[in-house]
């Protein structure tokens, strides 16, 4: 809990405003990331197409290079055992031979035949050997070529007798200038690239050979068919024929996002990018609850500030942690003077500091009582404040206790108009006692008024009659005897009146009997404590046990009690709390020469009696007290007095006024139980 | 005569007595209803008259029956003294007011009351006399009033005669009537009665 609502910027422009060039950068530096994740990715397949582009050309000039330094040296070998042919050292099995070592080192190589000149076979490799003939025409023509021109020379390919496209060697021999034959050594198209294509670049491409036409020879795709992506065509010049060697890589072009390590930066960037928008909503989204929470304090504030019933938080060491205005006003403290205060409080009284005490245990203790409790506050003028005070827990947002929230409710107003109330009602109830006493003694008046008048009458007549018959010189007796007989009745009546009155008065007979002091004080008890603890005032007994009892009417000496004890409680109003105790206590005094008394004293330590009052004490009424009737002490000495004791007081010497009454100790004192019926009235109070 | 108006017996019997101690005549009433029951009759005889009303009495009260009394005009002729009892002084002022004669709270001093009454007794003859004066004078007629005025002015016949512009005989006849209505013998008496 703050000491109090800090300051509220009010909710302006300024903060409003902020978020225009704040979001400006971060937007910026986003659509930078985003400019750059796109670009690169971009940037890198270029790249990427552009090496492979470069490795497949290479790749492509290295195959074709290993094609024609391989059909190169066949060419060699081919026209080494040409040479050997016209030099006549190869013939017959010996030539087979060679050739089919030959063959048998190139795969690439089908066949080897050996013609004469006039086209005659004269050595093959073939179980089946094919003549001339059958050769295919591009390969006639090639033949005859190339014994035009004295140089091997290659074929175009085209399919043989045999079936499969064939591309020849055509190796004119000449001895001495004359043509001898050839030899005619025959490359399937397939195994050209079959053969002679190294496996991982085959795996690779899809390699084609075609010729300047770009008719296909024969395609070798063993990776698959080729994506038109990456290719290179690269032109296989031979002797005498000219091919295309077509590479055409398998591979597609490069994915956008090839790698997992672009993956998840794009996915990080994403995330990056929810996670920015998500904050961005989570600010207004907080902006919001901010602003609500600020209209939420202000209005709370208001509230508080309004309040006339006073708020105080206490934590749990009772340290004051906030106090509104209403309760700075109403103690007359600023709030800076209380809060983080400990008890004993500035605005806690001196007389009822038992009872916060108490109290502020009970609360700490966690016992207190949600409905509220009455006590009092010192105002800073030192004015006491009556105040009715409801606790509550106090809970923070992890729903710990943390104190103790008090609100205070001046009640001052209340208790003054109920004590106008009780005062109203008490001065009505004593005009109303009044009003019935007037209304008796004017009935007793008009009663008595009767035959006082006849009276009156009967006897001015016979004075009259006397006067006038004297000079007459005779009375006339039996007038005068009727007037006599009735002034006598009447006079009987006015008795009888009396009489009357006497007898309703005595109805209430008192009731004695044997009672202790401790016991009468015992039942009233409850009722001084209730008139004493409207002042703050304590009441102290001291009443030893071993006294003996009174005879006593115990309404009359209750009544008696309850008149001393409140006298001298409402005596103690301006005293210090600290004076303010009653005390109550008893005794037996013997004398020597008369029956023991029990001795009551009720010892206030209040303002006194002054002399002047003290000569009137008793008197009937006579009050010191505003709405007092002046009846109370002197019916208590009356009473006291009937039951054979006296009702004295002195002044204390420690201040203050002692009553002291005394009855009669019961064991040997004879005491009178009738009573004179005027004093038989219950004793009121003063 | 007084007339003592009272609930109480003993009061009734006393005043009674104390009256003819004092030589006055007296009847009682032991209530209103029985006084104005009577009243007419009252108010007719020639003596002098005095009503005592005490003012509480259980069947008519003695401000009701001095309603009474004032609504037949007989307030003068029988004046009325009031007895009261305690706090009714304001109702009994309110009386004298309304043309009571006195009134006397209880209790009272007697033969004061009884000196009272007899100033009452004798206001009473007065306006009953003077009634009797006021009955005559209706009787006469507006000449023998013109020639009344005259005469009490202390003038003669012929004087009288000339002023009317009648003969000296009809002032004699008429003189003769009004003597004769008015109940006297000469001018003297006359001029006394109407003084």
């Amino acid at each position: 809990m703050k000491p109090s609502p800090p300051p509220i910027p009010s909710p302006g422009t300024p903060s409003r405003k902020q978020p225009a060039w704040r979001w400006l950068l971060p937007l910026f530096l986003a659509l930078l990331f985003v400019t750059s994740l796109i670009w690169l990715p971009l940037h890198e397949k270029r790249q990427e197409s552009m090496e492979r582009q470069e490795q497949l050309v290479a790749d492509s000039l290295w195959v074709e290079q290993t094609i024609r330094f391989q059909l190169q040296r066949n060419e060699e070998s081919l026209s080494l055992i040409g040479t050997e042919i016209v030099a006549g050292y190869l013939k017959g099995p010996r030539l087979v031979g060679r050739m089919e070592r030959l063959i048998r080192d190139n795969h690439e190589i089908h066949r080897i035949i050996a013609l004469d000149a006039d086209g005659r076979l004269l050595a093959s490799t073939d179980e089946t050997p094919i003549s001339y003939r059958e050769l295919s025409a591009p390969s006639r023509h090639a033949a005859e070529r190339a014994r035009m021109l004295h140089t091997p020379l290659y074929s175009e390919p085209a399919p043989d007798v045999t079936g499969p496209v064939m591309i020849d060697f055509h190796v004119p021999l000449f001895s001495h200038g004359k043509y001898i034959g050839c030899i005619v050594a025959s490359y399937l198209a397939s195994s050209i690239l079959n053969d002679m294509v190294p496996w991982w670049f085959a795996q690779d491409n899809e390699i084609a050979l075609t010729d300047m036409n770009d008719t296909l020879i024969y395609k070798r795709a063993s990776g698959g068919a080729g994506r038109d992506v990456y290719t290179h065509t690269r032109v296989l010049n031979l002797a005498g024929l000219s091919l295309k060697l077509k590479t055409n890589s398998v591979k597609g072009a490069p994915r956008l996002l090839p790698s997992l390590l672009v993956d998840i930066v794009i996915l990080l960037s994403l995330g990056l990018l929810w996670s920015l928008v998500a904050l961005w909503r989570d600010i207004n989204r907080r902006q919001a609850a901010e602003t609500a929470l600020r209209e939420q304090i202000n209005f709370r504030a208001a509230m508080e500030n309004s309040l006339v019933t006073g708020l105080r938080a206490r934590d749990l060491d009772g340290r004051v942690t906030y106090v509104n205005p209403a309760f700075s006003r109403m103690v007359g403290l600023e709030a800076e003077d209380i809060v983080g205060r400990v008890p004993p409080m500035p605005y806690w009284a001196p007389e009822a500091v038992d009872e916060y005490q108490k109290r502020f245990s009970q609360v700490l203790a966690g016992t207190v009582t949600p409905q509220g409790f009455e006590t009092i506050f010192q105002h800073a003028d030192g004015r006491r404040i009556p105040v009715l005070i409801y606790e509550s827990p106090l809970v923070d947002g992890s729903g710990r206790q943390t104190g103790w929230m008090g609100s205070i409710l001046d009640i001052s107003e209340r208790r003054r108009i109920e004590d106008l109330n009780r005062q109203q009602q008490e001065k009505l109830q004593a005009s109303a006692r009044l009003a019935t006493m007037g209304e008796i003694a004017s009935t007793l008046a008009h009663e008595l008024n009767q035959p006082l008048a006849a009276i009156s009458s009967y006897t001015t007549g016979a004075l009259n009659m006397l006067a006038r018959r004297q000079d007459e010189g005779a009375v006339d007796a039996v007038s005068l005897t009727h007037a006599l007989q009735q002034v006598n009745a009447q006079a009987q009546r006015a008795g009888q009146i009396i009489r009357s009155v006497h007898t309703f008065v005595k109805k209430r007979e008192p009731a004695r009997e044997a009672v202790t002091v401790a016991e009468l004080v015992d039942s009233v008890m409850t009722l001084v404590e209730l008139q004493a603890q409207k002042y703050f005032v304590s009441v102290r007994t001291g009443i030893p046990a071993a006294l003996p009892p009174v005879l006593a009417d115990r309404t009359l000496i209750e009544q008696v009690l309850l008149n001393l004890t409140r006298n001298g409680v409402e005596a103690m109003q301006a005293a210090p709390p600290g004076r303010r105790v009653l005390r109550i206590t008893a005794g037996v005094e013997a004398m020597p020469d008369a029956p023991p008394m029990v001795v009551v004293s009720i010892v206030d330590q209040g303002h006194g009696i002054t002399p002047e009052v003290a000569e009137r004490l008793y008197s009937p009424f006579f009050s010191t007290k505003a709405d007092g009737m002046g009846l109370g002490l002197s019916i208590c000495r009356t009473a006291i007095e009937f039951h054979g004791g006296t009702l004295t007081h002195g002044a204390d010497p420690q201040g203050g006024t002692i009553f002291r009454f005394s009855l009669p100790a019961l064991q040997n004192a004879p005491i009178d139980t009738t009573m004179p019926s005027d004093e038989a009235s219950p004793v009121g109070s003063a | 005569m007084l007339h003592i108006v009272d609930d109480e017996e003993v009061l009734r019997d006393s005043l009674l007595w104390l009256a003819k101690s004092r030589g006055i005549p007296a009847t009682v009433y032991d209530g209103g209803k029985a006084f104005l029951a009577a009243l007419d009759g009252i108010g007719r005889a020639a003596a002098g008259q005095c009503a005592l009303l005490d003012v509480r009495m259980p069947d008519a009260g003695g401000i009701a029956v001095f309603d009474q009394m004032a609504a037949r005009g007989l307030t003068q002729v029988v004046p009325v003294i009031f007895l009261t009892g305690h706090g009714d002084v304001p109702m009994a002022v309110d009386t004298l007011k309304r043309g009571a004669f006195d009134f006397f709270e209880k209790p009272f001093n007697d033969n004061k009351l009884m000196d009272r009454v007899q100033e009452a007794l004798a206001a009473s003859e007065r306006a009953a006399a003077g009634a009797a004066v006021r009955t005559r004078l209706a009787a006469l007629s507006t000449r023998e009033r013109e020639v009344l005025d005259l005469i009490l002015k202390g003038k003669m016949n012929k004087v009288i005669a000339d002023e009317l512009g009648i003969s000296m005989r009809t002032v004699e006849v008429h003189r003769a009537h009004i003597f004769d209505k008015m109940n006297v013998k000469t001018a003297v008496e006359l001029a006394r009665l109407l003084k």
